[in-house]
């Protein structure tokens, strides 16, 4: 090529890079050639054409071929997960499990807007999907690692075969086969994380031997070997291939409703090439989850000059400076929705983009940068637009964000619904909780594990 | 020759670091496993300072981090790591961006990483705000519990925590998730989760990191380790049983 | 003998190539998949060229004028070739729509390239924002005589952006390369700009300004000294909106500070991509591409203007990005060695 060859030290045994020096001439034969290019002559598709589709590396090609060369497994997706095959940014396939799904929750979902995750479960249930939220899952740790820095690559590799592991396993406590279930990742750093993880176990052979002595350890191989799903799915993306069913259940108009979408950093940003983009939304241009779900409701979604950009969050900064955190949702994010765009919500689908956006506004009185937003996630509007109660299902009451008015503007009696929940409040100090999904399905193994009599079959999910 | 040099501000008191300990450092960054994937080349095209949420706010450039680890300028490493670092807000905007497919926001991380390798104040003290969350997901596996939230600890938030008033215990179990009918973990999490977890801990060095940052921390994480690796086998026996 | 030689593309090295071929009375089969000549520049209505400033139409349509009406080449538009085989001396080929097979002594590949569709870079706006336009549309609001003119409504800008680098210097669309001519074009319709629009602010968004050779003074220095163009050393990273202007994000770098200023229009400057056919192209022809895509040269010091396949001879942009000037240069080079090969076929890759 240029003749040169570049100096030793850069010629690393490990270097996992993919562009460059390793691009390839494509060498058609001229039937191939005259179909590679036939299309030029009648349309153009531009998420396809002229994009570094040969040049970036697909590294699920590197997946298929290290399970063929028996170092790893691949948990696959299968028809029994009734897949939807999904356009990622630059026209590759993703396949998106929708059904018979592992819950892989969200700290800051979990412990701060339970709503969002519950939301999330009721629209499945409303769809008859069947899934598995379980105790035995760990937090994929990203959050601590990206807020302090304790923690690194190996920790986060081997809590990331851990938890997808499990996921593979855990039908079994049930009696049904392993990959039964497939996981679906609540959180965006969590999705956003183990991406990219999962990109250097296949590129380095150096980290998959660090953590396999680990994952044998705690009993967690499969045939000796890493368990490596097919994809790493995104809830926001289930949404996405389900926005039409979800459409079909939908009972509250939304048409007078205008909403900003806040698209978060770790979703589309990290791994950027694996995350859905569709035509049919904002023309393939920007990430298209979330949106995709709001124009399918009838939601007015609006543009507004600060989209890319960041919520602020911040990993530490959320706990331990938040001056930064909120100065910056205020400026950037907030206030521009409410001038800008006149929204009525902001949408988001990670949890720190919607503890930040929903957090931040009140301080703001402090200095007079007084604006109302109503923040909430997309598993909640959608949830909320099927007819979800607002607060013993969505949640509502935890977030500091008002919603009255948005709640108002949906038809929906919020002061009633909150009455009903007083009053529900007083069956919960009873005992007498509703609940999702049977709970004793939570716990698949260890302390409190109830194996399933006679072993569970499709008919009793 | 053992040259000591000043850093950063001449009338500072902060001691001299020698050339020694600056390439000792460097070393550091520079052998971690990721440095290569993260740091190709640079045009100075300033896209990731452009779109870094901290750069607005904060005197830190990905940009000058980027330059100061491709020029190998050992001073300037070292004075960033001592703030510069932890102003970056982990978005990878700037990954996401960059022409060249470096991950500025991914060097950030090599470079928190070995300043707590190399036990730095500035980690301490910057980690000091964070240790509650260091303990709650180490020993348990989860980042935030509900009963951290506090108007106290998150002032700034407003005056409730729930607009609906009712003890946090009623609240959560009103949760229709019955994995979330906890308060000190965001969900229940399965003790046997826990202890494999404690092994890839240990088996990762998280708990040496830890160990340097925060010593009573640590000490205090690792005794309720014990409990729970004790509190299981007892478990484990009585299936036996 | 007098077996035409075939050139492939009727833009300016093609052009080029067919009259230097004819002046030595070489017959010549000048073919071109548009529906008429002058490639690029007349295809895409450039405006003032670099460095003379005449007008495009002018420039090149009196190169086409000159072919046109030269009874030694044989002008095929709106055609392909289908098929190609042979020998240096002895080519054969096909083309589209025709039964029968042609014959050609030598072969000049000066297919060109394609311009970059920015619609592959979202985030920078084009085909989101209206107001988000090419350096080739502004090129067409010079030449058509219709003006600069924000889109969205018609209103003349007071503030244009000129974004340089858009697809090229890119590793995350895999196009890596500098398209050697958008920073001398961009200073030069910048200056068009401000000559038009004497209201109007400029400013040029750079990472570096390559107004290479005696370019340097008349571009990059006159373009600030006459016209008070601004440039600012700084790759955008993003253009949003704010429902009234065009937001542009960069860093400046020199001053090291993030920017976020509002502009009325703003222009990327687009670069040159390999021929959109280059993939068919080299599987007809039989021809290697290089790395980037573009078509492989062969030896350069002793044989200029070959590729991978001996009597196969390549000229213009279609190797890689390339200024009007060399390529017309370039189709001299490659007349030259057709002619050489003629008299003398070459039984190896020179």
């Amino acid at each position: 090529m240029t003749g040169h060859n570049p100096p030793e030290d850069t010629q690393t045994t490990d270097t996992y890079t993919g562009f460059g020096n390793e691009w390839k001439p494509v060498k058609l034969s001229r039937e191939d050639a005259n179909l590679a290019t036939a299309w030029v002559e009648t349309r153009i598709d531009r998420r396809e054409m002229l994009t570094n589709k040969d040049k970036v590396q697909d590294v699920r090609d590197i997946m298929w071929q290290l399970e063929k060369d028996g170092e790893i497994v691949v948990h696959r997706i299968t028809e029994q997960h009734q897949p939807v095959t999904g356009k990622t940014l630059y026209g590759w396939n993703k396949r998106i499990p929708t059904n018979q799904l592992w819950h892989h929750k969200s700290c800051g979902q979990c412990g701060n807007i339970p709503g969002y995750p519950t939301s999330l479960l009721w629209l499945q249930n409303q769809l008859d999907i069947r899934y598995l939220d379980e105790t035995d899952q760990t937090s994929c740790t990203a959050w601590n690692y990206h807020g302090s820095g304790v923690g690194n690559i190996v920790s986060l590799a081997a809590i990331f075969l851990r938890n997808f592991h499990q996921a593979y396993v855990s039908s079994v406590s049930q009696g049904l086969p392993p990959g039964y279930y497939f996981p679906l990742v609540h959180c965006g750093t969590s999705f956003g994380n183990y991406k990219e993880v999962r990109s250097y176990l296949l590129q380095s052979s150096r980290l998959r031997e660090q953590v396999k002595q680990i994952l044998g350890k705690l009993g967690r191989l499969v045939d000796g070997k890493l368990l490596i799903p097919e994809e790493i799915v995104h809830y926001s993306e289930w949404l996405h291939v389900m926005r039409e069913r979800i459409a079909e259940k939908q009972v509250i108009d939304v048409s007078n409703i205008r909403a900003t979408v806040h698209p978060a950093c770790h979703v589309y940003k990290m791994v950027p090439e694996d995350v859905l983009y569709d035509d049919t939304v904002l023309g393939g241009n920007r990430v298209a989850v979330t949106t995709g779900l709001l124009q399918t409701l009838g939601v007015q979604v609006l543009d507004y000059s600060t989209w890319y950009d960041c919520c602020g969050f911040g990993f530490r900064h959320i706990i331990g400076e938040r001056e930064f955190t909120r100065s910056f949702a205020i400026d950037r994010k907030i206030k521009v929705a409410v001038e800008e765009a006149h929204a009525d919500v902001m949408v988001g689908h990670d949890t720190g983009c919607i503890t930040t956006l929903d957090k931040s506004q009140w301080i703001g009185r402090a200095v007079g940068k007084v604006y109302e937003l109503s923040v909430m996630a997309d598993s909640q509007f959608a949830a909320l637009a099927c007819g979800a109660h607002p607060y013993k299902l969505a949640q509502l009451h935890w977030h500091a964000s008002p919603f009255e008015g948005l709640l108002t503007k949906m038809g929906i009696d919020w002061e009633k619904a909150k009455a009903e929940f007083e009053a529900y409040l007083e069956d919960v100090k009873e005992g007498r909780i509703e609940t999702l999904y049977d709970p004793k399905r939570a716990i698949t193994s260890g302390p409190g594990y109830v194996k399933p009599q006679p072993a569970l079959t499709e008919a009793d999910q | 020759m053992n040259i000591a040099l000043r850093i950063g501000d001449p009338l500072s008191e902060a001691p001299a670091v020698n050339r020694e300990k600056l390439e000792e450092i460097f070393e550091d960054i520079r052998n971690h496993q990721l440095f290569d994937h993260e740091l190709h080349g640079c045009l100075n095209c300033g896209i990731c300072t452009a779109t870094c949420p901290s750069a607005h706010y904060y005197d830190y450039s990905p940009r000058e981090i980027v330059q100061l680890l491709l020029t190998e300028n050992l001073e300037g490493i070292y004075d960033a790591m001592q703030e510069k670092i932890w102003a970056c807000a982990q978005c990878y905007t700037c990954a996401a961006r960059c022409p060249f497919h470096n991950s500025p926001g991914g060097l950030i991380m090599i470079l928190r990483e070995t300043a707590i390798k190399h036990g730095m104040q500035s980690a301490k003290d910057v980690l000091k705000p964070y240790t509650r969350v260091l303990m709650k997901v180490i020993s348990t596996g989860n980042q935030l519990a509900p009963n951290m939230i506090t108007p106290d600890a998150f002032a700034d938030w407003g005056p409730n925590i729930a607009k609906v008033k009712a003890p946090l215990k009623v609240l959560r179990k009103a949760i229709p998730m019955p994995t979330m009918h906890t308060m000190d973990t965001a969900w229940e999490i399965n003790i046997k989760t826990s202890i494999e977890l404690y092994t890839i801990w240990e088996a990762t060095g998280v708990l040496g990191q830890l160990e340097t940052i925060d010593p009573n921390l640590f000490d205090v994480v690792t005794d309720l380790m014990d409990e729970k690796r004790d509190e299981y086998e007892e478990w484990l026996e009585e299936q036996e049983g | 003998m007098n077996t035409p030689v075939l050139v492939v593309g009727g833009g300016p090295a093609g052009l080029s190539a067919a009259h230097s071929l004819a002046s030595t009375g070489q017959k010549v089969l000048l073919v071109d998949k548009a529906d008429r000549l002058g490639g690029a520049p007349i295809l895409s209505g450039y405006a003032k060229l670099v460095p003379s400033g005449e007008w495009a139409k002018d420039a090149i349509g009196g190169m086409v004028q000159r072919i046109e009406s030269n009874p030694l080449v044989e002008i095929q538009t709106r055609t392909t070739i289908t098929e190609f085989s042979g020998a240096p001396g002895a080519f054969k080929y096909m083309l589209a729509g025709e039964e029968q097979t042609r014959e050609a002594g030598a072969t000049i590949l000066c297919t060109g390239f394609s311009h970059f569709d920015p619609v592959n870079k979202p985030e920078l706006g084009f085909g989101i924002f209206p107001d988000v336009v090419t350096t080739t549309q502004v090129e067409q609001m010079l030449s058509s005589g219709k003006g600069v003119k924000c889109l969205s409504d018609g209103r003349v800008p007071e503030r244009v952006a000129i974004l340089l680098c858009v697809g090229s210097r890119d590793r995350q669309i895999g196009r890596e390369w500098c398209s050697k001519i958008c920073c001398t074009v961009s200073a030069n319709l910048a200056m068009e700009i401000r000559e038009a629009l004497p209201q109007c602010s400029v400013y040029i968004y750079y990472m570096d300004i390559r107004t290479f050779g005696l370019y340097e003074d008349a571009y990059y220095w006159e373009s600030q000294e006459k016209y008070r163009v601004k440039y600012i050393k700084s790759r955008i990273a993003e253009v949003t909106s704010d429902g009234k202007r065009l937001i542009v994000k960069g860093e400046d770098t020199l001053v090291k500070r993030p920017i976020t200023i509002p502009f009325d229009l703003v222009v990327q400057a687009i670069g040159m991509d390999p021929n959109v056919d280059n993939a068919r192209i080299a599987s007809i022809f039989g021809v290697e591409l290089e790395r980037h895509g573009f078509l492989q040269r062969g030896a350069t010091y002793r044989a200029m203007g070959s590729t991978t396949r001996p009597g196969l001879l390549v000229a213009g942009a279609a190797s890689g990005p390339e200024t009007i000037d060399d390529s017309i240069a370039q189709g001299q080079a490659a007349a030259m060695a057709a002619l050489t090969s003629l008299k003398a076929p070459a039984t190896e890759a020179a």
